[in-house]
């Protein structure tokens, strides 16, 4: 689930509510980064909430985690929570000490080089490599940082791994597809509550603006595009909420979670152009400004969806992984959530 | 906070046991060659054999007491039946309508005599039902029914015709959504009246409207001085709009909204085993994430109803996406087999793509269209 209510999902939203109000996500593009907003994330220890108590963290349910995670989407977080909390729980389950700091994170892939959200800002960076069934960490301070061309308002740096040597580095028993389950399940959260988010957002634009004498929302025109965004909305959400539950159910072993996340991937990131193209669409040309706030959402949407790997090449691998199981497996699976992880 | 209300529903161990009960029955009455799987089989396969073996089994009213034949489950078991017969494509059209939709309103409203007549006969899988909403002028806009229902001493005199009645040549009642007295005004949800018609009444004529594909599952139902008894009044006089909504929240969410294809699908799996290409893995993977997160929504509505909460919006969206899932499952699946030279197409799986392909207009019209989802959606969103 996502647990919008306990303390720690209640923490971050009153963080955010006080902390980030829709100015904040503009200053920062404009480079004032929101140092405070930090600060007090950090101050109430959120950024540890998914360490264990024996490793400094207070170990807190996922779905709590989760609703902070959607408040701070929904907020259009311009600091790296979502990131660091990735990065410590992959730490933690090397047996390694939360970073100091903030902290983004990246997959070996076939380069030693990976693309790193948030790189101009964490403080750190988390490396698994599953070569060595490694987690490594490295210090982003030291690293000779210039930004990538990037969708996202938060922007992407390149770090190459070979040129470092890491601060710290430990075995993890977890395998690629553990790590790819928990980090697809948080970028499902995020889109979900980015696309709620930019729903709302249109929803107020065509109640307010005038046309023709009449508020926009009375043209059936209106009316229907954005019901089916609203569908895609409620599958979205559905989607994340059905991935974090399993995140949930298998905390020890999140590769079991592995196809429920990527069905949460495809799904949304399916979803992504659906939303996105009637939410621009309703809102004239207002929307395509930066002065206005529906790309904070709409720019996060096109790049989280590419994130480590778009809805194209997670569909194929979800496929290719149900075709060699039979089809009573797949319905099991359709029907209950309960896959043979293959 | 969410905007829509779709709970996560943890998977039941004990629902899993029925649902083996039901694969090993299935797989048992297919091979034994007892039946032929069909896409859309709750609507246009009927086979009232079938249905009576289904109701021997405790398969059709499952959630009514046993003092009215049923059988006091859940409605999460009845769930687990429907998915399953919709997955094997067993004639099930017969009873389903009964099963769904009248049995629990004649526990809301029918009389006791009704009650015990009835329903035994329904779980039997012997008695089965027509909805009488549509007539040749009132299809999307329903309020515009014209069939009369008239008071006079023996009880309604009902003249007029309903059209697109699914069943009804089959079936032994209709309940009607009827004009008992006349509009108020503008207000044209007023006076309109739900009556149980028992179809084998003098003055009732049903003629079976033939479909594109040449078969003939609905109906025009005409009725001309039909004189039924008072209690077949279902609910209060005058209340027939308000029940008609909340049972449309029910009927829209079921899994029938986007799993009468799969059956299509599951035929291609084992006709493409070993033998798919790139492609149509991704074709699979994105078919498999939209039916995974629809099971989520209407499974999570269907918890919703079991503890009394009709949530209407939710209903419409399931509906919606739904049954573009439906009609993208057979576009999907044809793409997939590609893979394979149509010579190598078994008989099964040509008959079956022909028929999905056949059955696909309807998904996005029956039940309400797509059109007035939307509106039902545009609503809750405060546009309207
Ligand atoms: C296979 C099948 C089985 C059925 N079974 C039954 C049954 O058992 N009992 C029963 O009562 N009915 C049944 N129906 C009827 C079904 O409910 C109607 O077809 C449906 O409600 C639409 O009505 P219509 O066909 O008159 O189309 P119309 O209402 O004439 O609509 C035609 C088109 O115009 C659009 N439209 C209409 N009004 C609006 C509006 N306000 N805004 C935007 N677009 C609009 C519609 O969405 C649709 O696309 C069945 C239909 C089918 C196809």
């Amino acid at each position: 689930m996502i647990n919008t209510e306990g303390m720690v999902a209640e923490t971050a939203t009153k963080i955010y509510t006080d902390l980030c109000d829709r100015e904040v996500p503009h200053k920062a593009e404009a480079g004032e980064y929101p140092q405070a907003l930090w600060d007090a994330l950090a101050e109430n220890g959120l950024p540890l909430a998914w360490v264990s108590e024996a490793n400094g963290g207070f170990g807190a349910d996922h779905d709590e985690v989760f609703g902070a995670i959607w408040a701070s989407a929904q907020a259009a977080s311009p600091v790296p929570f979502a990131e660091t909390l990735i990065a410590n729980w992959m730490l933690d389950r090397a047996g390694l000490a939360p970073a100091d700091g903030s902290a983004s994170f990246a997959l070996s892939g076939h380069t030693p080089s990976a693309d790193i959200p948030f790189g101009m800002h964490a403080d750190k960076i988390v490396l698994f490599d599953e070569a060595h069934h490694e987690i490594s960490l490295f210090d982003n301070r030291v690293a000779v940082r210039s930004p990538e061309e990037a969708l996202s308002p938060d922007g992407m740096t390149q770090f190459v791994f070979s040129g470092h040597v890491a601060e710290q580095s430990a075995k993890t028993d977890l395998s690629r597809r553990a790590f790819e389950a928990l980090i697809l399940t948080v970028r499902a959260v995020q889109m979900a509550a980015a696309m709620e988010s930019a729903l709302n957002l249109s929803i107020d634009y065509v109640t307010q603006r005038e046309q023709f004498g009449r508020p926009l929302s009375k043209f059936q025109a209106i009316q229907q595009q954005l019901a089916v965004a609203a569908s895609e909305c409620a599958a979205a959400t559905m989607a994340a909420k059905q991935a974090a539950s399993a995140i949930a159910r298998h905390s020890d072993d999140p590769e079991q979670a592995w196809h429920e996340a990527v069905i949460a991937k495809v799904q949304i990131g399916h979803s992504v152009e659906a939303v996105t193209v009637p939410f621009h669409q309703v809102h004239g040309a207002m929307g395509y400004t930066q002065e206005y706030d529906l790309h904070h959402y709409t720019r996060r949407l096109w790049a989280w969806r590419d994130a480590l790997g778009n809805e194209f090449h997670w569909s194929k691998r979800l496929g290719e992984a149900l075709a060699v199981t039979s089809p009573d497996q797949i319905w099991k699976g359709v029907t209950t959530g309960q896959w043979i992880a293959s | 906070m969410q905007r829509f209300n779709f709970p996560v529903v943890q998977p039941d161990p004990a629902l899993e046991e029925l649902r083996g009960e039901l694969q090993a029955f299935l797989k048992e009455e297919r091979e034994a060659g007892n039946f032929r799987p069909e896409p859309e089989c709750w609507m246009a396969s009927a086979d009232p054999e079938f249905s009576k073996k289904m109701g021997k089994r405790g398969w059709i009213g499952l959630t009514w007491s046993s003092q009215y034949g049923g059988h006091d489950k859940s409605a999460l078991e009845r769930y687990i039946v429907t998915e399953e017969t919709l997955r094997s494509g067993a004639p099930v059209g017969a009873h389903w309508i009964a099963d769904r939709q009248h049995a629990p309103m004649l526990l809301a409203h029918g009389t006791e005599e009704q009650k015990l007549d009835i329903l035994p006969r329904i779980a039997a899988g012997e008695c089965y039902f027509a909805i009488g909403l549509s007539e040749p002028g009132a299809g999307s806009d329903l309020a515009n029914v014209k069939t009369k229902a008239e008071k006079v001493a023996e009880g309604w005199k009902i003249n007029g015709q309903k059209i697109w009645s699914s069943g009804a040549h089959i079936s032994h009642y209709m309940v009607a959504l009827l004009r008992t007295s006349p509009a108020d005004g503008r207000n044209r949800h007023i006076g309109l009246s739900q009556i149980m018609i028992d179809l084998s009444l003098p003055g009732v004529t049903i003629k079976p409207i033939v479909d594109l594909s040449g078969d003939a599952h609905f109906n025009e139902v005409y009725f001309e001085d039909v004189i039924v008894p008072d209690d077949c009044l279902l609910g209060e006089e005058g209340g027939g709009w308000k029940q008609v909504t909340g049972e449309l929240a029910m009927e829209r969410s079921g899994p029938e909204r986007f799993l009468s294809s799969y059956i299509t699908l599951e035929t291609a799996l084992y006709q493409l085993s070993g033998k798919m290409g790139s492609d149509s893995h991704a074709r699979l993977g994105k078919l498999i994430a939209s039916l995974r997160t629809l099971k989520g929504m209407s499974w999570g509505i269907a918890n919703l109803l079991s503890q009394g909460v009709s949530p209407e919006t939710e209903a419409a969206l399931v509906k919606d996406l739904g049954n573009r899932l439906e009609n993208d499952l057979t576009q999907q699946v044809r793409a997939m087999l590609n893979d394979l030279p149509t010579e190598d197409w078994s008989p099964d799986m040509r008959r079956i793509m022909n028929i999905g392909v056949l059955r696909s207009p309807p998904n996005t019209l029956r039940g309400g269209t797509t059109e007035v989802m939307r509106g039902i959606t545009a609503r809750q969103l405060g546009l309207r």
